[in-house]
């Protein structure tokens, strides 16, 4: 099974490093992030706030278009191109061209967060600036790409391309304001609509579990087990999206 | 050769068309320009609140607090437009520092404006006090509430409270002891501010810091004694109807329980004609 999945992987990894909407968005990445540092003169102190801020914000961003945009693709293009008939002809699990699928997107984005990284990185090391904990806020985007790489390939199993990325990123927004309905549940005076609140605010991905960029850039305290918790979020939240996708792809009628 | 030549032809005409568009719409742009400066709303009447902002900024209210920051510090640096303090209180309280209030640059840079620029070291202060309780772990927005409190508003008790508040944040500036104690002896109570250079003295490593605080004591010691010598003196007046011939009948009268001595170990001069108590030497501060 491994196997297949791996060989799966490394074909979608193949693809999507041939896909020109990638270097683009890392060009803009790297762009954005040197950007940083001409804005900054014209600020009075917080040169390096500055700077971080810049850098991490533009990995996430380009992380998540790219997540986005390669992810949409890559079950619905493969059923457009009939290439996918192909692929299911041979000894070959629907779950695993699933997995495969998603695995060589994770890879993609791997390398791609690590180009981008190791450009932030390399600025900072040349002003002084590098903080050692900046290399956790950028593994917790990563995880972020990774949720949202596992919604991209459900929402491809379920829709046409524009339809998966216009859900993708309405469920990308969702996830970053779900604090919202907390509050919401908390100013609410019905029973009935602080339940659905609450049963809203754990159902639906939280993002926000990810995002340690303001902490890390003012050299605030994180808290213990902040880091271990987003990691058994990722996997536990993670898991039931890419098994509901393989459970939607086992359905999918393919004519 | 006459197909090559209209081509070129053809290029020129495209590229002189090009060039002749753009600066068409660098000359519509300056209209637009000119229309927007005499547009009767405030620009900045349609900013929205800070709360506002950070929800729709999707984890990104840092960047958009840095975004925000650099265009006020264009902004208010641009004397061309006259209004500009209008919305001071609300670029910098309401929206900067809500969008990230572990922000400590747009506290001071605002505070800074609203007291040197709008002279308005209250609504400065208002500023630095939400820092302060948005940053107990930073000692400088009460330091610099503190130091608007002695230099702007000469409130010197006030300011004494604000760098007592940043005297209790772990690290604080040795700076700022100094300032604390230097506060109590503007605020008239030298008795205090002696007490507090005097510690400073003891417990300072830093040559530099040991030598003004040495300063101080020397001053505000001459200062002291001299209060209580006078005052004394004052006090034997009243009760023998005369003036002690001698600084040690303060002592045997039980006016005083010792003599105090000059910081160079003497005694302090006394005139029983006049009744006045003097210090041989000179003040190393002067004042």
């Amino acid at each position: 099974m491994f196997i297949r999945i791996n060989a799966i992987a490394l074909n979608t990894f193949r693809e999507a490093i041939r896909h020109r909407i990638l270097y683009l968005l890392l060009v803009f990445a790297v762009a954005m992030i040197s950007f940083a540092q001409i804005l900054s003169l014209l600020t009075v102190g917080s040169e390096e706030k500055i700077i971080k801020d810049f850098g991490l914000a533009s990995i996430d961003v380009f992380g998540v278009l790219t997540a986005v945009f390669i992810g949409i693709g890559l079950v619905s293009r493969e059923i457009e191109r009939r290439t996918v008939y192909t692929l299911l002809a041979k000894p070959i699990h629907r779950f695993e061209f699933v997995l495969g699928k998603y695995t060589g997107l994770a890879l993609t984005l791997l390398v791609n967060t690590c180009v981008m990284t190791a450009w932030f990185f390399l600025i900072l090391l040349i002003k002084g600036m590098f903080d050692l904990r900046l290399v956790v806020a950028v593994l917790l985007l990563f995880f972020q790409f990774l949720l949202i790489t596992a919604l991209a390939v459900l929402f491809s199993c379920l829709s046409t391309p524009i339809l998966a990325s216009v859900m993708t990123l309405a469920l990308y927004v969702i996830g970053h304001l779900l604090w919202s309905l907390d509050l919401l549940a908390k100013r609410l005076p019905t029973e009935t609509g602080k339940v659905l609140c609450r049963v809203l605010y754990y159902l639906l991905p939280n993002l926000g579990n990810f995002d340690i960029k303001g902490e890390i850039v003012h050299g605030l305290a994180i808290a213990p087990g902040r880091i271990l918790w987003a990691t058994v979020y990722l996997l536990v939240y993670g898991c039931a999206i890419l098994w509901t996708a393989c459970a939607v792809f086992e359905r999918k009628e393919l004519q | 050769m006459a197909a090559s030549f209209v081509l070129r032809r053809r290029r020129q005409i495209m590229a002189l068309g090009v060039i002749a568009c753009l600066l068409g719409a660098i000359f519509v742009q300056g209209r637009i320009e000119g229309l927007k400066r005499g547009a009767a709303a405030h620009p900045l009447l349609y900013l929205p609140s800070g709360k506002y902002l950070k929800v729709m900024s999707l984890g990104f209210d840092g960047l958009l607090a840095d975004l925000l920051y650099l265009w006020s510090i264009q902004y208010y640096g641009n004397y061309d437009i006259k209004d500009r303090y209008t919305y001071l209180e609300r670029i910098y309280d309401q929206v900067i520092t809500e969008l990230d209030p572990h922000y400590l640059d747009p506290y001071l840079v605002g505070a800074l404006i609203m007291t040197a620029e709008a002279r308005n070291p209250e609504m400065a202060l208002r500023l630095l006090d939400k820092a302060v309780r948005a940053n107990p772990d930073q000692w400088l927005p009460a330091f610099e509430a503190g130091f608007l409190c002695y230099n702007d508003l000469h409130d010197y008790t006030r300011a004494a409270s604000y760098f007592e508040m940043a005297l209790r944040v772990p690290g604080v500036h040795p700076l700022v002891r100094r300032f604390y104690a230097e506060m109590y002896n503007r605020a008239g109570d030298k008795r205090t501010s002696l007490k507090e250079w005097l510690e400073i003295y003891q417990t300072s490593d830093d040559p530099y810091a040991h030598g003004i605080a040495w300063n101080h004591v020397h001053d505000l010691k001459v200062d002291v004694d001299l209060a209580d010598l006078t005052g004394a003196v004052g006090r034997f007046r009243d009760r023998e109807k005369r003036a002690p011939r001698r600084l040690q009948e303060l002592l045997t009268s039980g006016l005083l329980p010792a003599l105090p001595r000059d910081p160079e170990d003497r005694d302090y001069l006394y005139d029983s004609q006049t009744g006045v108590v003097r210090y041989g030497g000179g003040l190393v501060l002067g004042r």
